[in-house]
């Protein structure tokens, strides 16, 4: 077998100490090291129970910065952790809600309680937006036979960039309601780390998005029933090369992640661009190229 | 100084040769792993076969990439494990046998998680730079399936990226 000779000793005592660290009360981004760790866990264990356990014994809901960061912690696990753990993600929704429920009304004493509450609108909306979708990956990556199954339907393909476009909508309001939470005097880094996969997605949206708009076109070559998606499709596009703009503005996120850079108009959906995302080639195995690898 | 204790344990912890090897080239050190270190390890990654006049070849594949495993695993102060790791790793896909392309793919996460590595150094440097930089290129590479193949065929196209380490 060619898989990792996966150390079992690693128990769940040491994946909650990483819970516990990377929810630590520091008003300071979660550490990639923890989060890491966690991610990791998923894919060796194959499951996540363990993970949603961990951090739901955790007190994260004394402390606005732990919750900030609890919320940080799940979303970067639904993104990169094994598949399974949007699956199992369904069953915290109640979670998630007692978390919105615990930090009240107003601004909260540091000024998180509002970016918790959209935290925890977002993620919901991510996981039922996968639970509808389950051929999605938690970072949106986008492979061409999602595209060619859709066209093949195109009342579904229609369907699925609308709520697409209703995810990305929220992520922009997010983001904005986040740049609106920086404080002065402060380095802001624990609002920012919220930042890095919400630029992540946005862009593994976006490319789903223009790659599924452009397939449809070609092979429905219907522009009139497409025009409201291209309406919508514009506008984000001008609001993403903003929201990057803005983005590139932060040192922090510049060192850690690339911040794509969009051209300043939308491509046009109906012609080949070379200034749009590449489709990328068909899978050539059997196998569908989401599947974890 | 770190090669001393480095060669210490390589004994008392029992390390085989081959998990010596992959230590030394992926150790603390500011330097290295160089180009004949990482030919040699490549070379190792074909036993992995069990002949019955080599008996200890069947494991020499697993030691190295449960080394190279573990050194990508390794926390942010030593950075260097992982960098070097990596760099290895990239060598193997490359020179190395099959199962390192095979391991990878299975295992992408270890290497696909590295591209937000965060590490900043007594002296304020961030020296997670080019640990995501390269976990960035050898993700890009193991699902381009098409390159890595073509990679694999044509020597030389890809060494610039695994040398030029003479100095972290």
């Amino acid at each position: 077998s060619s898989s990792r000779n996966v150390d079992l000793s690693k128990t769940e005592a040491q994946l909650s100490e990483h819970i516990r660290k990377a929810t630590s009360i520091d008003e300071t981004a979660p550490k990639r090291k923890h989060v890491r760790a966690s991610i990791v866990y998923t894919w060796d264990h194959k499951g996540s129970a363990s993970f949603w356990n961990g951090i739901k014994v955790q007190p994260i809901q004394a402390d606005e910065i732990q919750t900030f960061k609890a919320l940080i912690t799940v979303h970067k696990v639904l993104q990169e952790g094994h598949p399974i753990a949007l699956v199992e993600g369904q069953g915290q929704l109640s979670w998630l809600e007692s978390i919105d429920r615990s930090v009240g009304g107003g601004e909260g004493s540091r000024g998180y309680a509002p970016l918790i509450k959209e935290y925890v609108r977002y993620l919901i909306a991510k996981l039922s937006f996968h639970r509808a979708h389950p051929e999605f990956n938690g970072t949106f990556e986008y492979e061409e036979y999602i595209s060619l199954k859709s066209i093949n339907d195109p009342n579904e393909g229609y369907e699925t960039i609308s709520e697409l476009m209703t995810l990305q909508d929220q992520i922009d309001a997010f983001q904005k309601l986040i740049f609106a939470h920086f404080r002065n005097g402060s380095n802001n880094e624990c609002r920012m780390a919220a930042l890095t996969p919400l630029v992540t997605e946005s862009y593994g949206i976006y490319k789903f998005i223009t790659s599924m708009l452009r397939a449809m076109h070609r092979t429905l070559g219907d522009d009139e029933a497409l025009s409201p998606l291209r309406g919508r499709y514009d506008a984000q596009h001008y609001r993403l090369v903003r929201f990057y703009y803005e983005c590139s503005t932060l040192r922090y996120l510049t060192s850690l992640i690339t911040i794509p850079k969009l051209p300043q108009d939308p491509p046009n959906l109906l012609a080949d661009d070379e200034n749009a995302p590449a489709l990328p080639a068909r899978p050539r195995h059997d196998e569908p190229v989401t599947k974890p690898r | 100084m770190s090669s001393v204790i480095r060669s210490v344990k390589n004994v008392t912890k029992g390390y085989s040769s081959v998990q010596v090897k992959v230590r030394n080239a992926t150790s603390n050190d500011p330097w290295g792993p160089t180009g004949a270190d990482m030919a040699d390890i490549a070379r190792i990654t074909y036993n992995s076969t069990f002949p019955a006049d080599l008996p200890n070849s069947s494991t020499d594949f697993y030691e190295v990439m449960d080394m190279l495993d573990k050194r990508l695993n390794d926390k942010g102060k030593n950075w260097r494990h992982v960098l070097k790791s990596l760099k290895v790793l990239d060598y193997c896909l490359h020179e190395g046998s099959e199962l390192v392309v095979t391991w990878a793919r299975k295992n992408i996460y270890i290497i696909k998680t590295l591209r937000e590595f965060y590490y900043v150094d007594e002296s304020g440097k961030d020296v997670g730079a080019a640990i995501r930089q390269s976990a960035k290129e050898l993700t890009s590479l193991i699902l381009d399936e098409e390159r890595l193949r073509a990679e694999r065929t044509n020597r030389g196209s890809w060494k610039s990226r695994v040398t030029g380490l003479e100095e972290f």
